[in-house]
Formats: C-alpha cells, sequence, structure tokens
C-alpha cells in the first residue's frame, strides 16, 4: 500500500510543485519553533548564488574591453535600461528593475534543469512579488501626489452620476493587478512544467514499449523537444512580460495616467 | 517497478543517446568512453543506483535540446560578440590614437615655443640697436638739414660778396677807363705819348738796325 502510494505521488504531474522540507529544526521552544529549510528556500538560495556568481564571472575584472561573456551580460543590461529609459525617462528605477528581471530569469531557467524545483511555480513567490510590487508602487504614487493620487480612479470627463460605479470599476482593475501580475507568472510556468512532465510520462511509458514502439517515438520525441525550447523561450517571455508590466505600473503611479 | 522488469532496453536507450549527444568526429577514445559510459549507466541501472522514469526523458531531451542550441548558436554568438569587443576596441583603439595626435601635437607646438625666450631676447636686443641706430640716423639727418642750410645761407652770402665785387670791379674799370680817357684827352699827355713813343721806335731802330 505503502508502495502504490508513493508511485502515485511520484507520477503525479504537479507533484513537482509541491514545497517539502529538506532540513527541519523542530524545537519545544518559544511555542513549538520549526525551522525548515525547504526546497524552495534551497533553490531561492542557488539561484542568488547563481546570479551572483554569474555576475562576478561575467564582470570581466571590470576592464574595459568586453570579453566573450561580459558582452551578453552587457548586451542584456543594456536592453533592460534601454526599456527603463523608455517607460520611465529616467534610471532611478532601472537597479529593481534589473535585479527583478534577473531573479525571475534566472528562477525560470533554473527550473527548466530537470530534476530541480522552478521556485516561480510557487504561488507564494509569484504572487508575493506582484504584491510587494503593487503595494510599493501605491506607496511610491501617494508620496508623490499625495491625496491626488485617488483622481487616479476616476477618469477624465466622467459624468458625476457615474463617478462611484467607475470608482469602483477602477479600483477593482488597479487591485487586479497585483494578482495578474503574478498569476501570469505562476501559471505559464507552471502549465509548461505541467504539460513537460505529462508529455514525458507518456514518452517515458511509449519508450518502455517494445523496440519498434521505442523508435516510433523518437517522432514525438522531437516535437517534445521543441515544446522544451519554447519552455525556455517562455522563461525568458515571462521575465521580460513581468519587468516590461512592473515598469509601466511605477510609470502610471508616477504620472497618473 | 517498469525500469527493473526489463532492464536492458533503458541500457540500450541510454547508448543510443550517448552516441548521439557528442556527434563530434569519432575517435577511439570517444568510443572507448562511450563503452565506459554505458557500462557504467548499466550498472547503475541494475544497481538501482538511477531509477529510470519520466524524468530521465526530460533530462535526455533536456540535454540534447541544450547541445543543439549551443551548437547552432556558437558561431552567430561568437560572431555577433567578437564585432561587438572589436567595436569597442576600436573606439577605444581610435580614441588613444587621437588622444596620442593630440598629445604629439601639443608637443610640437611647445616645441617650436622653446627658444621664444632666447628669440624674444636677440629681437629685444635688434629692436634696441634698431632704435639707437634710427635715433643715430635722426641725428645725422638734422645735421644735415643744419649744414646744407648753413651752406645755403653761406652761398647766398658768398653770391652776394662776388656781386659785390664785381660792381666794385665794375665800378673801379669804369672810373679808370673815365681818367684813361680824359688823359688822353689832354694834349700834354699826347704829346709825352707821342714823344716816348718816338723815342722808343729810334731805340729799336738803333739796337736792331731795322
Amino acid at each position: 500500500m505503502f508502495g502504490n502510494q508513493q508511485y502515485n505521488i511520484i507520477n503525479s504531474p504537479l507533484e513537482q510543485f509541491e514545497v517539502t522540507s529538506l532540513l527541519g529544526l523542530n524545537a519545544p521552544i518559544l511555542g513549538y519553533l520549526n525551522i525548515s529549510l525547504t526546497n524552495l528556500a534551497l533553490y531561492s538560495l542557488l539561484v542568488l548564488f547563481i546570479i551572483v556568481s554569474l555576475h562576478y564571472m561575467a564582470n570581466n575584472d571590470t576592464k574595459l574591453v568586453p570579453s566573450k561573456w561580459s558582452i551578453a551580460l552587457e548586451s542584456v543590461f543594456a536592453s533592460i535600461n534601454s526599456m527603463v529609459r523608455e517607460q520611465l525617462g529616467k534610471e532611478l528605477y532601472l537597479p529593481f528593475i534589473y535585479s527583478l528581471f534577473f531573479f525571475i530569469l534566472i528562477a525560470n531557467l533554473t527550473g527548466n534543469i530537470p530534476y530541480s524545483f522552478t521556485i516561480t511555480t510557487s504561488i507564494m513567490v509569484s504572487i508575493g512579488l506582484s504584491f510587494t510590487i503593487l503595494i510599493a508602487v501605491t506607496i511610491l504614487g501617494l508620496s508623490i501626489h499625495k491625496l491626488h493620487f485617488f483622481s487616479y480612479f476616476v477618469p477624465s470627463g466622467t459624468p458625476l452620476a457615474l463617478v462611484p460605479l467607475l470608482v469602483l470599476i477602477e479600483l477593482v482593475s488597479y487591485l487586479a493587478r497585483a494578482f495578474s501580475l503574478g498569476i501570469r507568472l505562476f501559471a505559464n510556468m507552471v502549465a509548461g512544467h505541467t504539460l513537460m512532465k505529462i508529455l514525458a510520462t507518456f514518452l517515458y511509458q511509449m519508450f518502455s514499449g517494445s523496440l519498434i514502439v521505442a523508435v516510433l517515438t523518437l517522432i514525438p520525441f522531437t516535437l517534445f523537444l521543441a515544446i522544451m525550447g519554447l519552455e525556455l523561450a517562455v522563461s525568458f517571455i515571462q521575465a521580460y512580460v513581468f519587468v516590461i508590466l512592473t515598469c509601466s505600473y511605477i510609470k502610471d503611479a508616477i504620472e497618473l495616467h | 517497478m517498469a525500469s527493473s522488469s526489463n532492464p536492458p532496453p533503458p541500457a540500450e536507450r541510454a547508448s543510443e543517446l550517448i552516441n548521439k549527444m557528442p556527434s563530434s568526429p569519432g575517435l577511439v577514445t570517444k568510443t572507448g568512453s562511450v563503452i565506459l559510459g554505458t557500462g557504467l549507466l548499466a550498472t547503475a541501472i541494475s544497481q538501482e543506483l538511477y531509477v529510470v522514469n519520466e524524468e530521465t526523458v526530460i533530462a535526455a531531451g533536456f540535454f540534447i535540446l541544450l547541445t543543439f542550441i549551443a551548437k547552432s548558436v556558437r558561431e552567430p554568438y561568437r560572431d555577433w560578440a567578437e564585432n561587438n569587443i572589436n567595436r569597442v576596441k576600436n573606439i577605444l583603439n581610435q580614441s588613444r590614437q587621437e588622444h596620442t595626435q593630440a598629445v604629439k601635437e601639443r608637443i610640437q607646438s611647445v616645441e617650436q615655443m622653446k627658444d621664444v625666450v632666447s628669440v624674444t631676447e636677440g629681437l629685444f636686443a635688434l629692436s634696441k640697436e634698431t632704435a639707437k641706430l634710427e635715433s643715430e640716423a635722426f641725428v645725422q639727418r638734422q645735421k644735415v638739414v643744419l649744414a646744407s642750410e648753413v651752406k645755403s645761407v653761406l652761398d647766398s652770402w658768398v653770391r652776394f660778396e662776388q656781386q659785390e665785387k664785381e660792381n666794385e670791379q665794375a665800378e673801379l674799370a669804369r672810373t679808370i677807363i673815365a681818367n684813361v680817357l680824359k688823359s688822353v684827352n689832354d694834349e700834354k699827355t699826347q704829346k709825352e705819348i707821342l714823344t716816348s713813343a718816338v723815342a722808343e721806335i729810334e731805340q729799336l731802330v738803333k739796337s736792331k738796325a731795322i
């Protein structure tokens, strides 16, 4: 029975998104202290380590002439810089946007490595990021425009009678951003990884069959490779989309339309 | 479970995949490593050190995809990176050359002025000399002017004196002529002259015996 249960858990395509404790400390002090290193925490640390080491290695000893590695990082920086400049007109938010982009990108890419865990498929990470950003953007808007910030919820030229309704709609749409931003990333990553897991299960079953079926399975396997390539592309695209939407939200808070 | 029931096919597949993945020119060492790898993999699978499941398919696909991407991207990426690096290098080299040139030009322009002090001193001495000579020339010219002035005055005096002299001589000549004429007109004188003339002629005749 235990073996059967384990078998089912292993084969569930959503099992890969479960947060499990790898190392735990349970102590009956301070109201049952529970400190544990989960796979989420481990991969967050790994992502941090990869980002830092990537930047350290591609730093090229701060030489003026770039190497073949540092030129890639430089061009990524240049494109994010130009994006922030275009959207916001100033570079004040560049460090934040750059860090955000690299965090999501590296998190997505490490998730593509087999046997690994994707931290952006955890709703706590993606929704946490988007909520943090939306709260920060609201505070930014309030600090810049004071009470005038609330004019954001009243589109110009609305009849007075419609104002309560429109304010409600605008408020809902504003708050929906917090969810949509995070869920977009989360859903894309979860969908991609689930799809891959399901397809891999099918392919594995087919590969495990007779030799002829296994050879014939190479045809859907190439399709699987293409989907995997798409997943890699989605990793980049989602990081880019997340960042560009964050830029536009910051822009909205600064300019109030 | 499924993997433990029939282990040979996964091992064959694994060797097949390994043969596919390193597609660089087949060497003896490569074949050896493939055989060794296949053996190790077969051992690992049979000992359940490695359990083959659907994640293996993902892993195989991932590494094939990675190899494919690395192979297809390497050349264009290298070209692109080298182009950019060369662009940066060219800009830096060009600016360095321009800077060197500017420094050289500056050195040259300063070099041209290196004996400006001595030249200025020479020029100053020369101008001093010139001024001195000019003042001397001016003095000389003034002297010449004065001398010519004095000469013209003296000349006019000389001319005047000459005229005076001429006038006096002419007067003298006139009075003498008048006296002579007056004395000639006197008879007594005429006689005296005549007698003296006769006496003279007699004398001449005597001496020369005309």
